[in-house]
């Protein structure tokens, strides 16, 4: 490959911390993302490269590369550094199983002492979002807002884990996303869980633009192939095998959805 | 054995199916349990060494064959469970779309077996469940349970302490449930062992093993 050629190249990256799978487990799939999704919105083949990272400080130092003009990412994510990274939703993700909005629910123990944000005092929240701790305080847990200072807020990528610890009745709770709180039931001691809290339904996943770096006109003819993508040939299985399902428009309130 | 469980359930990462597995009835077979235990654990060498997905899904097809016709001549045969389990691991890797239920699938015959004579395969029915748990998505994407598979792989290291694949399952269950400097050291004793053991393939892959384990953990600290 040319220098040229490389110097052209747009790079698509999938932030994906606190998610299974590691980065060469995901990389033949987001390789045929990115083929495919610049075919549908009209770009030159392999005009874009994708590259997937499931870590917060691995996808934030992908981001930092200039060529990174596109971020595929966690709602949460997406909160946590909208504001440093200037990031613009272009198109909300349908995720198989869930759709594009999900709600997430603070589970602790039953009959444990926790009732309300006041008794969250010395308590840890344990979640995948764990990373984005503005996510948890004013989104995931807006209704309980604000938390006490000391409360804890750790990233965990073994939830089963976590919800043995809340079980035990240690000083823990779980925040879940809805795919886990749905399989609640599935756990031999479910019993001894409780919801305490949800949220109210935010996005799950999200492409966003990065900065100003790719131009408007491309922009645009890439939100439209990423919202037209599932009706593409093959488009249906590609989406597939990722679990999604589609994009839609950005519903997300203060979104900049514009390009 | 190792590698090809491992990628299975790795495949598990970003797929997903609710497709339950196929158990076919196997006609009686003229081999003996020992004979189609030796097949499946061929099938299962040879799968280690191929990326060609075409032979890997006839390396399972025959794997499972073997493994139903030693389940239908002796079907509580810790061998038979074993190698059941064995051979529901290629066939996770081959068809990664079924990969979940065929894995739930392999971690019951491996229970089965480690009931019937957990020394099998020094101590393989515990070794090979330990891997498959801590490798595979955990709840709710997948059967993956690090904190079961490390006390599973603490089964295999109390039976068989020497064996050096059960000393590298528990150290990369200890990475996994978080404990460094555990994992750390267990790999150095797995090393230990390793090297102390006479020149043979098994030796050069388990040393490759560890050294990489223990270099990327050096590198981190």
């Amino acid at each position: 490959m040319s220098a040229l050629t490389l110097a052209a190249l747009a790079t698509l990256v999938f932030c994906a911390p606190g998610y299974p799978g590691g980065s060469g487990d995901a990389q033949p799939f987001v390789d045929q993302f990115a083929k495919a999704a610049a075919a549908s919105a009209g770009w030159k083949p392999d005009s874009l490269a994708a590259i997937y990272d499931p870590t917060d400080p691995g996808a934030l130092a992908k981001l930092g590369d200039k060529e990174s003009v596109l971020a595929f990412m966690p709602y949460a994510f997406y909160i946590q550094h909208a504001a440093a990274l200037h990031l613009v939703p272009l198109a909300q993700a349908d995720i198989a199983g869930v759709g594009t909005q999900e709600q997430w629910t603070l589970v602790g123990k039953t009959g444990g002492p926790v009732t309300g944000p006041a008794s969250l005092t010395g308590y840890t929240i344990l979640s995948v979002a764990g990373y984005a701790p503005d996510f948890v305080k004013h989104t995931a847990l807006a209704a309980w807002a604000p938390l006490p200072a000391d409360v804890k807020i750790e990233a965990t990528g073994q939830i089963l884990s976590a919800l043995r610890r809340v079980a035990s009745g240690e000083p823990v709770l779980a925040l879940l996303d809805q795919t886990q709180a749905a399989a609640l039931s599935t756990l031999p001691f479910v019993a001894q869980l409780k919801t305490l809290t949800q949220s109210a339904p935010v996005p799950v996943a999200l492409i966003a633009l990065v900065g100003a770096r790719l131009p408007d006109a491309r922009a645009k003819a890439f939100q439209t192939g990423l919202v037209n993508l599932n009706s593409t040939n093959g488009g249906a299985e590609m989406l597939a095998s990722l679990k999604l399902k589609g994009f839609v428009l950005p519903q997300f309130p203060g979104n900049a959805a514009k390009p | 054995m190792r590698r090809c469980i491992g990628v299975a359930a790795a495949a598990l990462a970003l797929v997903g199916c609710k497709t339950p597995p196929t158990r076919p009835i196997a006609p009686l077979s003229p081999l003996t349990v020992e004979q189609l235990a030796a097949a499946v654990a061929a099938d299962a060498r040879r799968g280690e060494l191929t990326t060609d997905s075409k032979i890997r899904d006839q390396l399972a097809a025959d794997a499972m064959q073997n493994a139903q016709a030693c389940l239908a001549r002796a079907p509580q045969a810790a061998a038979c469970l074993y190698y059941d389990g064995v051979a529901l691991g290629l066939k996770a890797r081959a068809h990664p779309l079924q990969a979940n239920d065929t894995l739930k699938a392999m971690l019951d015959a491996l229970s089965s077996a480690e009931a019937a004579d957990p020394a099998y395969d020094q101590a393989g029915p515990a070794r090979v469940k330990a891997l498959v748990l801590i490798k595979a998505p955990a709840w709710p994407l997948g059967p993956g349970d690090p904190e079961t598979g490390l006390a599973a792989a603490r089964r295999a290291v109390t039976l068989r302490p020497d064996y050096p694949p059960n000393v590298l399952a528990l150290a990369e269950a200890l990475a996994k449930t978080g404990d460094t400097h555990g994992a750390f050291d267990t790999y150095r004793r797995a090393r230990d062992l390793i090297q102390a053991l006479p020149p043979s393939r098994d030796r050069d892959d388990w040393l490759k093993e560890a050294d990489q384990a223990l270099s990327k953990k050096s590198a981190s600290h």
